[in-house]
């Protein structure tokens, strides 16, 4: 073998075990232990705001309409089956959603927020998904800046009077690709030991987009087949729902 | 179902008391993150593995495949740490590409072992907490740290909700699986929403009718529950704080006069 060919054999080697073993590919939660302890503090403490915003207007809600406890604990509950199941994708290796855009169209993005702490806690502890001290720079990316551009998104396209499911989609694709951009800044910031934090940006983008891109592109698809499924037959259920939007 | 919760419950360290274990982990899990060096590192996954498996009875087998449960963020995320394409090659290794090298140095190819080793050991106390202590435990641990109440009742009811909906998922996806619900990548996608949105209707449905349950057996805003511990034990509490001591003096040791 001349040199060039090891060098290709050794290119494609290197591919095939990137792209062969990827046992799961779940959504971008940062491993336990990943982010420096600083790190760990500063995005907790950035969420913090946000927390008390959403906790504060589920209390209000709540104040309102006791009954809404149950409806609001099932919510979470919901959020965390769905991002637990395994769901159909290309390659058969097995992925899960996040569940969130899902969550922010349904439920308005300040509950959400609440939601997915108490979700992340226990996708860390009873899923080993994300972590205990990575939690704060989880939230932030998942359930804070995802869901609030889902949201966003959602209200600004309906108003402009887009077709439902053209909305639904690019919301819940969009939040998506957002979390991932937010996650890969976040470890970029933390990591990047001996290139500028642009490059590193860079390449976390481009090592996690031919899991995450996908992953977006199917989530908006499913996310626009159970709204679909919801308002065909569920009215009643979404006017309930609705009551846990109003205390923003 | 969860099988993780599965073997919490069948632990031998279940009855512990609840504060000792889960200030164990998270004030060795804090040591472990902020020491950031490979000897630590490999003390604390020694240590938290021997307790989880020895002590705890989990299967040797089971503890090792949930440490690959991150491996494939892990895999990903170093390969983004260690490599570059630059124009100058590093001192490590470079496979020329065009003008272009695919190169890696030193201080890189270390900085990404220790942090691998670093997550690795900081995952294995979460695992500590997790595979022997039951959530409603962790819970009982949130409220005597003053968690706000609305929050606790929350997470209670949620973690009640999880299995109930699992269940209901479980069914709906079997029997789409017998009414070939899944024979082709569209049918699978198809039936995945209608799962998801069935699932919705049924949580809705089901949260109205566990309301008034409870309201019938005078639900007042907390939910109490009684909860199986033993009490404190000064020889295990004397361990634990003999331990992190000792831990975080060496980890002072090493970041600083090493």
């Amino acid at each position: 073998m001349s040199k060039n060919q090891k060098r290709i054999l050794v290119l494609a080697s290197a591919f095939a075990l990137t792209f062969g073993i990827v046992p799961t590919v779940s959504a971008m939660h940062i491993m336990e232990g990943y982010l420096p302890g600083g790190f760990c503090i500063a995005w907790g403490v950035l969420c913090v705001p946000f927390l008390i915003a959403g906790f504060m207007s589920i209390k209000k809600t709540l104040n309102e309409h006791r009954n809404l406890v149950t409806l609001l604990a099932m919510s979470g509950a919901f959020v965390f089956v769905i991002s637990s199941l395994k769901i159909p994708s290309v390659t058969g290796s097995c992925s899960h959603m996040t569940g969130t855009g899902l969550g922010a169209i349904l439920f308005g993005p300040s509950a959400v927020s609440i939601l997915g702490l108490i979700v992340l806690l226990f996708q860390a502890i009873l899923l080993a998904h994300g972590g205990l001290t990575t939690i704060g720079a989880n939230t932030f990316s998942m359930a804070i800046a995802g869901p609030f551009v889902s949201y966003g998104l959602y209200v600004v396209l309906k108003k402009a009077n887009v077709d439902k499911k053209v909305c639904v989609f690019l919301a819940a694709f969009l939040g998506d690709l957002f979390t991932y951009c937010v996650t890969a800044v976040q470890m970029a910031l933390a990591h990047h030991a001996d290139t500028t934090f642009g490059a590193a940006v860079g390449k976390f983008l481009l090592v996690f987009a031919p899991t995450q891109v996908p992953l977006a592109l199917i989530e908006g698809v499913i996310t626009v087949l159970i709204i679909m499924g919801l308002e065909t037959y569920a009215k009643p259920e979404l006017r309930a729902i609705g009551y846990l939007k109003e205390g923003k | 179902m969860i099988v993780i919760d599965k073997l919490c419950y069948n632990s031998r360290l279940r009855y512990e008391n609840a504060s000792e274990k889960f200030a164990f982990a998270v004030i060795t899990l804090c040591i472990c993150v902020m020491s950031r060096s490979t000897a630590v590192a490999g003390i604390v996954l020694a240590v938290t593995g021997i307790l989880t498996v020895w002590k705890g009875g989990v299967p040797v087998l089971r503890y090792l495949k949930f440490l690959t449960v991150p491996l494939a963020f892990l895999f990903l995320s170093t390969i983004a740490i260690m490599f570059n394409l630059k124009q100058v090659p590093m001192d490590f290794f470079a496979i020329p590409l065009g003008n272009w090298y695919l190169t890696a140095s030193y201080h890189s190819f270390f900085y990404a072992v220790q942090l691998i080793l670093t997550a690795l050991s900081a995952v294995s106390c979460l695992y500590f907490l997790s595979f022997t202590t039951p959530m409603p435990d962790i819970l009982e641990v949130l409220r005597k740290l003053h968690c706000p109440r609305l929050l606790i009742e929350l997470m209670l009811l949620i973690y009640r909700f999880i299995f109930v909906l699992l269940d209901v998922a479980s069914a709906i996806s079997t029997s789409q699986n017998c009414r070939l619900g899944n024979k082709d990548y569209r049918t699978s996608l198809k039936s995945f929403g209608m799962l998801g949105s069935v699932l919705m209707i049924r949580a809705v449905q089901r949260s109205n009718r566990l309301y008034d349950a409870m309201e019938a057996r005078c639900y007042d805003g907390t939910i109490r529950v009684l909860s199986e511990n033993r009490p404190p034990r000064k020889r295990i509490i004397a361990a634990i704080v003999a331990f992190d001591t000792a831990l975080f003096i060496f980890a002072v040791w090493r970041r600083f006069f090493s």
